[in-house]
């Protein structure tokens, strides 16, 4: 059974594949950790409770570790992999695999998979942001209403992404052990954009020390500069939870002639502009993913209203950013959504 | 170029640092000259700030950017045509003037008299907007004054971002009101044909008071529809070539500077009242494309009522606020003795704006 969604069940959303194309080197480096290294351990929920799977196979960010890392050119394999766990592990649920439509490879391999197997449905989306976000893709898969910073699981959607899906694998099925991971390296503040291979409980430091360039001064952000973290403290642990590790160069000093020294500034911690007044322009209920109107939020918190902002859907927010992220009035829109929160 | 420029760019970056540092250190300087260098230092370099919360990284579109394709498209799609016009001088003389009164006198002494911290981009709009409203051969004071006047109310309503009412508009809707002999007068004959040296530096000597408007609410002759389109039909020094003001209009579409629904709804509303009143009384109303084509309508259009600070910020509502504009529009061409009602349909818009953003805001929320 093959559904194309329609772009018209996601709204919003920005491809940034286009504007921050990365390019990654081939070479795997293995790191190992200093101590003894943890073992891959996510507590899976008991049977009955899991009604959907959803294997997400769609990276919106272009600083994510892509499918093909994971997957190689083995589809059925992995697929395969998915059978397994659902046979062994969630008997009774069905399973929504989501494809980024451009890989075509992936796709077709899938559709003839899903041919054979009934309890298996292929989506391919664009991979837009924030689309691959767990409110919004129950939302267009499943046509179910997830909350915001509600667990899934409540609903009985699982949601995994290809990595977990090997481990689970591995671990589960297998029952060998899983104690590394791929993380994918990148930002202008690196040497080269890489591929590793660490090991759980390997501190942060470890990998960045010798990839960094020396002239700059950088930041260190753990799964994205959109909705990752900023990192200060390098003794900090890899765990499962890290996808990637963008450094990025520090611009704050001005630049000349920024309409043609566009790299300088790009893909840079830079504002890219002042601060001014909301012009209405309407760019940030455009990008909107789930149909928020952000602008307002930001008027209520300058009249001094939080309690008013709470009317108009805040608890529908998914805090991808991507308003603060377009605002050509450079408005840090998030922050004072999370403070209206 | 790009060889020329890195060669000066130390120096001058070095230079500028210093003169900031300066300006930085010296009060009373800063003061005086803080927003001045702000404005000057933000056409050549970047800004310093960094993303301090999430998302650490930002879009690459400014304000400066959003202002400069509206300067880029109405410089190709009123400026250019309305030289070949009406002539080099007449229309080099009047940006002159505007810009020279409008954002180098008037902004610079409101940015020293109010203690702003920098200069607003949205002046040079508001003021390329103000002689392109004017008749071609009004005298250069009324320009001046006409900038003068939208820079000091946008101002006084609180800049950029603040202003409840098109500036250019509301100072254009000043100037009718204290001097309406001097725009009912001035429309110069467009020049067509291949230009000479005199043609080219000041066009026609053939001046006229009629509009194609005032002349069909006079005569009750229909000037061609291709003249009107091309811009050989006179009127504002702006509103005449309309293909290049259509072209620019959904350029301006495309770049998602413009939103796409107020154009469609006001042209649309525009033709479907007009159509309905020309179908009640025939002799004394003008045909649908006519009002399409005529005064400043497509100028309205794709450049007044498309400025996002005055229109309503929720989409649905940008429905209602163009059908309105439009309707009023209609009804005051044709049952007023006034010659143009798109500039008074836009301003009175302008100011339904806010209820019916809050009316469409209660529906949707239900608070």
């Amino acid at each position: 059974m093959i559904k194309k969604k329609q772009n018209r069940v996601f709204k919003g959303g920005v491809n940034l594949f286009d504007t921050y194309s990365i390019p990654f080197c081939n070479i795997f480096e293995e790191i190992s950790s200093d101590l003894p290294p943890e073992l891959f351990n996510l507590a899976l929920p008991d049977k009955q409770s899991v009604k959907h799977i959803i294997a997400t196979l769609c990276p919106t960010e272009p600083w994510a570790l892509p499918n093909w890392v994971i997957l190689g050119h083995k589809t059925t394999v992995f697929l395969d992999k998915i059978k397994e766990i659902k046979t062994s592990l969630f008997p009774e649920a069905k399973c929504s695999v989501v494809i980024s439509n451009n890989e075509t490879e992936h796709i077709s391999a899938a559709k003839e998979y899903a041919v054979a197997n009934e309890w298996m449905e292929v989506f391919a989306i664009e991979a837009k942001y924030p689309h691959d976000d767990p409110v919004v893709l129950s939302k267009a898969i499943l046509n179910r209403e997830v909350n915001f910073g509600q667990d899934t699981l409540s609903q009985g959607i699982l949601i995994l992404d290809a990595q977990t899906i090997s481990a689970i694998h591995k671990s589960r099925v297998l029952n060998d052990n899983v104690d590394s991971r791929f993380i994918a390296l990148s930002g202008t503040g690196l040497k080269e954009n890489e591929f590793i291979n660490v090991q759980l409980g390997t501190s942060v430091e470890k990998i960045i020390k010798n990839r960094m360039k020396e002239s700059a001064r950088c930041r260190v952000f753990v799964n994205g500069p959109l909705r990752g973290k900023e990192i200060n403290d390098f003794t900090q642990r890899i765990d499962w939870t890290v996808n990637n590790i963008v450094v990025l160069e520090v611009q704050d000093t001005k630049v000349m002639f920024p309409m043609i020294n566009t790299d300088r500034l790009h893909f840079t911690t830079n504002l890219l502009g002042d601060v001014r007044a909301c012009v209405y322009c309407n760019f940030c209920d455009d990008i909107c993913p789930v149909n928020l109107e952000p602008a307002l939020y930001y008027h209520c918190y300058k009249r001094g209203e939080k309690q008013r902002a709470r009317l108009y859907n805040l608890e529908k927010c998914i805090e991808c950013g991507l308003c603060s992220f377009v605002c050509p009035s450079k408005i840090e829109l998030l922050r004072i959504i999370k403070e209206c929160k | 170029m790009k060889k020329i420029l890195s060669k000066i760019e130390t120096p001058l970056n070095k230079n500028l640092d210093r003169i900031e540092s300066f300006i930085h250190s010296h009060g009373k300087v800063n003061f005086l000259f803080g927003a001045i260098f702000e404005a000057f230092d933000g056409l050549l370099r970047s800004s310093k700030h960094t993303a301090q919360t999430q998302p650490f990284i930002r879009n690459n579109i400014d304000t400066k950017k959003f202002m400069g394709a509206v300067l880029i498209a109405l410089v190709i799609g009123w400026v250019l045509p309305a030289m070949y016009f009406f002539g080099l001088q007449c229309v080099i003389s009047r940006l002159i003037v505007s810009f020279g009164v409008g954002v180098f006198v008037v902004d610079v002494i409101w940015a020293i008299i109010a203690r702003e911290d920098h200069i607003s981009e949205g002046g040079f709009v508001s003021c390329l907007l103000v002689p392109a409203i004017l008749p071609p051969q009004s005298p250069l004071w009324l320009v001046g004054l006409g900038a003068a006047m939208a820079i000091i109310f946008r101002n006084i309503m609180g800049g950029v971002g603040h202003n409840l009412v098109n500036p250019a508009l509301f100072s254009r809707l000043f100037l009718t009101i204290c001097f309406p002999s001097f725009l009912a007068t001035g429309y110069q004959v467009p020049f067509v044909g291949i230009p000479d040296l005199h043609t080219l530096r000041y066009g026609l000597d053939t001046i006229t008071h009629a509009t194609p408007f005032s002349e069909f609410k006079a005569e009750g002759t229909i000037t061609s529809y291709i003249s009107l389109l091309l811009g050989t039909a006179n009127g504002s020094l702006g509103e005449t070539c309309r293909l290049a003001l259509i072209l620019t209009g959904i350029w301006l579409i495309k770049m998602k500077v413009a939103n796409w629904r107020l154009p469609v709804s006001y042209f649309g509303s525009v033709f479907v009242f007009s159509g309905m009143f020309s179908l009640l009384s025939k002799s004394t109303t003008a045909p649908p494309m006519f009002h399409l084509l005529s005064g400043g309508l497509v100028l309205g259009a794709f450049f007044m009522i498309t400025d996002p600070i005055t229109t309503t910020y929720n989409q649905k509502a940008k429905w209602i606020y163009g059908i309105g504009c439009g309707f009023i529009t209609v009804l005051l061409r044709n049952y007023t003795t006034l010659a143009e009602g798109a500039m008074y349909a836009i301003l009175l818009m302008n100011l339904l704006a806010v209820p019916i953003q809050s009316f469409m805001i209660k529906i949707k929320y239900r608070t």
